[in-house]
């Protein structure tokens, strides 16, 4: 895939590199701030440090002098980081103003970066925020005193959801609020968890069921698809490529169980349900009950939460018709 | 400025003789070889030539053994996939880690399908163990074995006549297909001699400057293969689908050009390589080059970089004209590095920062130099930026290791 990098991009990864003037390249000596994320192993990774012009009374009133880098990555992680000093040195901000630099500031700074590589973004603010704990903690300054969420329910290491990245459940939690991030590729072009083996999209507890919990209410707005798998129980699929096709009773049987495992209770949860009316060779006729027969979204729903695990689970040739 | 093209394991420029061959095709005898007039005849008789010109350069194997498809994808699938449909009762299938996704994805779709599969891993050099690939043939019970000859990533050989030997004398049963997309034009390849036992022969045209969208697929007679392609009786019913004549003629004349100019070009282009490969390693600290211990294509050069990531270095590398690629995770539609070099156990240091140059006949002196100027410099601002490296001493910090285990 050719580079779909802004201009800006381009232009502040090529005067970082070639270490133009007014670029923030490198580390503050003995700095009042340090924050890193991410690993080499991951593919990439930041140290950042700032300079305070300090108070001489109240620590909360430090503003940021001065911000640096090190950044291990591709093109647009390193511009990241360039647009992060900057946007950090410009606001003269107290580190604690700081920590409302969010990667969408990056972002926008940046004018736009691929979808794939919004995590770059991701991990600048990461490492900022880190940045500024350290600074506090330095400066003897309380942040939970303050109000500022210091995310103390990750100290201790929450189970590992996504082991490729080594992420934990309460850092997923908190940045699929933060980010706002509603399907499974959202959280992998921020913060890469699920973009590896992905094997922790649909396992009980893996990310889908983690997007279902926090945006539960909402799930009919979404695409439905990862929704419905992620209730399936881990359970191998019927052996359909044993070269013996199904026998029409035993096809039906099959739908049927589908159906009952995996398709009503999903629905029932939305004050829904479903009936087969019918079942010609792969065509499958259904009527939706309950609060789906009036849906708007009945022709996805049919489409994303029954026709498609009954692709996956009996046949892919299956298609649902609406009765 | 002057681009430097050193991506020739992705595609190839057309060749200006193979372009010459094909026009004709295109306006003057664009008739379908199936029909039945005069003029068509013409085109029918080129897409003869051209497919007894490719069985000549095979070893003078039977032309009739010699299918054109669309691309060595297609080649691919249709050998494994055509294998299997011929052969419903083996389910087990051989093949590497370090294959092309050509055939990689199609093994791992036959899983799913409810095949075993034996991937055999590599080890740091990117050979296979011989004694480890008898191990994984079953009598009786494999279907095929499927190994590429040249691998994309790293240029590294299989032993594919030792190995189609080995599988035939176990048993003459199991098919053996090997994947010769990197190899064809670049090694000889003799069908009736050293690799009489290779069964399916899979490549395209675009890696040896001919044009994207034609391939071969050798089919040694005997060998069951269900077709892939349905609904016409071109290539005697065994892929169907109207014959791209100046393709085919394309394709030839590019097999011809690569045979006629080989000793000279292998050589130049191996000295070429070797200079560059060597320059690098003196001029940059901290640099492998994958692949380097075992038998290699003389085109190819893998090299990583220890604590920088390779696509910076592309982009750098491209600001400069020069075109090459990258097995980081960054340039790949996944998050994880190519699977090559995972499969290598290329140390975590430096399996983000690789970057592969692959050379043609048309590459100079002039083009190494210009990357022997630029990447040196290209590696040492990225090292600036890393945070495992200090710069002033040009290696990593000696705390490097503190960053660099993944947070938990």
């Amino acid at each position: 895939m050719a580079w779909q990098y802004s201009e800006k991009t381009k232009q502040l990864f090529m005067d970082a590199v070639h270490g133009k003037p007014g670029t923030h390249l490198g580390e503050v000596d003995d700095p009042d701030g340090l924050g890193e994320h991410g690993s080499l192993a991951c593919g990439d990774a930041m140290r950042f440090t700032f300079r305070v012009k300090k108070h001489p009374t109240d620590p909360t009133k430090d503003v940021i002098t001065e911000a640096r880098y090190l950044t291990f990555g591709c093109t647009s992680a390193i511009a990241a980081s360039e647009a992060l000093c900057r946007l950090i040195e410009q606001g003269h901000f107290t580190p604690i103003q700081a920590l409302r630099v969010q990667n969408r500031d990056i972002v926008e700074f940046l004018d736009g970066l691929p979808e794939q590589k919004i995590h770059c973004s991701v991990m600048g603010a990461e490492a900022l925020e880190s940045a500024v704990f350290n600074w506090a903690q330095r400066r003897g300054v309380d942040l939970a005193k303050l109000g500022v969420d210091i995310h103390a329910d990750e100290q201790d290491e929450g189970r590992i959801v996504c082991k490729c990245f080594s992420m934990s459940e309460p850092y997923l939690r908190r940045k699929i609020n933060e980010l706002n991030l509603r399907t499974i590729p959202e959280i992998t072009n921020a913060i890469k968890a699920g973009g590896a083996c992905m094997s922790c999209h649909h396992i009980p507890g893996g990310l889908q069921d983690l997007l279902d919990e926090i945006w539960g209410a909402d799930k009919k707005l979404l695409p439905i698809l990862p929704a419905g798998m992620s209730n399936l129980k881990p359970e191998a699929p019927p052996k359909r490529s044993d070269g013996q096709a199904l026998s029409p009773y035993q096809f039906a049987k099959q739908v049927e169980k589908i159906i009952e495992q995996y398709v009503r209770p999903m629905l029932q949860r939305d004050g829904g349900g479903v009936e087969i009316v019918d079942i010609k060779d792969t065509l499958v006729y259904c009527r939706l009950e309950g609060a789906c027969s009036g849906c708007a979204a009945a022709g996805q729903t049919l489409r994303m939460m029954i026709e498609a695990p009954l692709k996956e689970r009996v046949d892919e040739r299956i298609r649902v018709i609406q009765v | 400025m002057d681009v430097v093209y050193v991506d020739n394991n992705a595609t190839t420029q057309v060749a200006p003789e193979v372009i010459a061959a094909m026009e004709p095709y295109f306006a003057q005898t664009y008739f379908n070889p199936s029909s039945m007039y005069d003029p068509a005849r013409d085109a029918a008789d080129a897409l003869g030539q051209a497919r007894q010109t490719i069985a000549r350069h095979l070893g003078h194997v039977d032309p009739k053994q010699v299918l054109f498809t669309s691309c060595a994808t297609e080649s691919n699938n249709t050998a494994l996939f055509g294998t299997a449909r011929a052969n419903p009762g083996r389910r087990h299938l051989v093949t590497t880690a370090v294959e092309h996704p050509a055939v990689l994805e199609v093994c791992k779709d036959m899983a799913r399908d409810g095949y075993e599969v034996t991937f055999l891993p590599v080890d740091r050099q990117g050979n296979l163990d011989v004694g480890q690939f008898i191990r994984a043939i079953r009598p009786g019970k494999t279907l095929l074995v499927s190994v590429m000859h040249a691998n994309n990533e790293t240029g590294v050989i299989f032993p594919i006549a030792e190995l189609a030997r080995l599988t035939k004398e176990t048993d003459p049963a199991i098919v053996f297909h090997t994947d010769a997309t990197q190899s064809m034009g670049k090694l000889p390849i003799d069908l009736e001699g050293e690799y009489r036992h290779v069964d399916l022969l899979s490549f395209s045209g675009h890696k040896l400057h001919a044009p994207k969208g034609v391939g071969a697929l050798f089919v040694r007679r005997g060998a069951p293969c269900r077709p892939f392609m349905i609904g016409g009786h071109q290539e005697e019913g065994r892929r169907a689908g109207t014959e791209n004549v100046p393709y085919i003629v394309a394709l030839a004349r590019a097999v011809e050009l690569s045979a006629q100019t080989h000793d000279e070009d292998a050589a130049r282009i191996k000295r070429l390589r070797d200079r560059l490969e060597t320059t690098l390693l003196e001029r940059i600290p901290f640099v492998e080059v994958n692949g380097q211990g075992a038998p290699r294509l003389p085109n190819t050069s893998n090299i990583s970089c220890h604590y920088i990531e390779g696509e910076g270095m592309l982009f750098g590398l491209s600001e400069d004209g020069i075109c090459a690629s990258s097995g980081s995770a960054c340039t790949s539609g996944s998050l994880e590095p190519s699977h090559v070099l995972l499969a290598l156990q290329v140390p975590f240091t430096a399996v983000h920062g690789s970057v592969r140059f692959s050379l043609s006949r048309y590459n100079t002196e002039a083009d190494v130099d210009r990357i022997l100027e630029t990447f040196p410099r290209v590696v040492a601002s990225l090292r600036q930026v890393s945070p495992y490296w200090d710069a002033a001493a040009n290696r990593p910090r000696p705390d490097a290791d503190r960053l660099i285990q993944p947070k938990s």
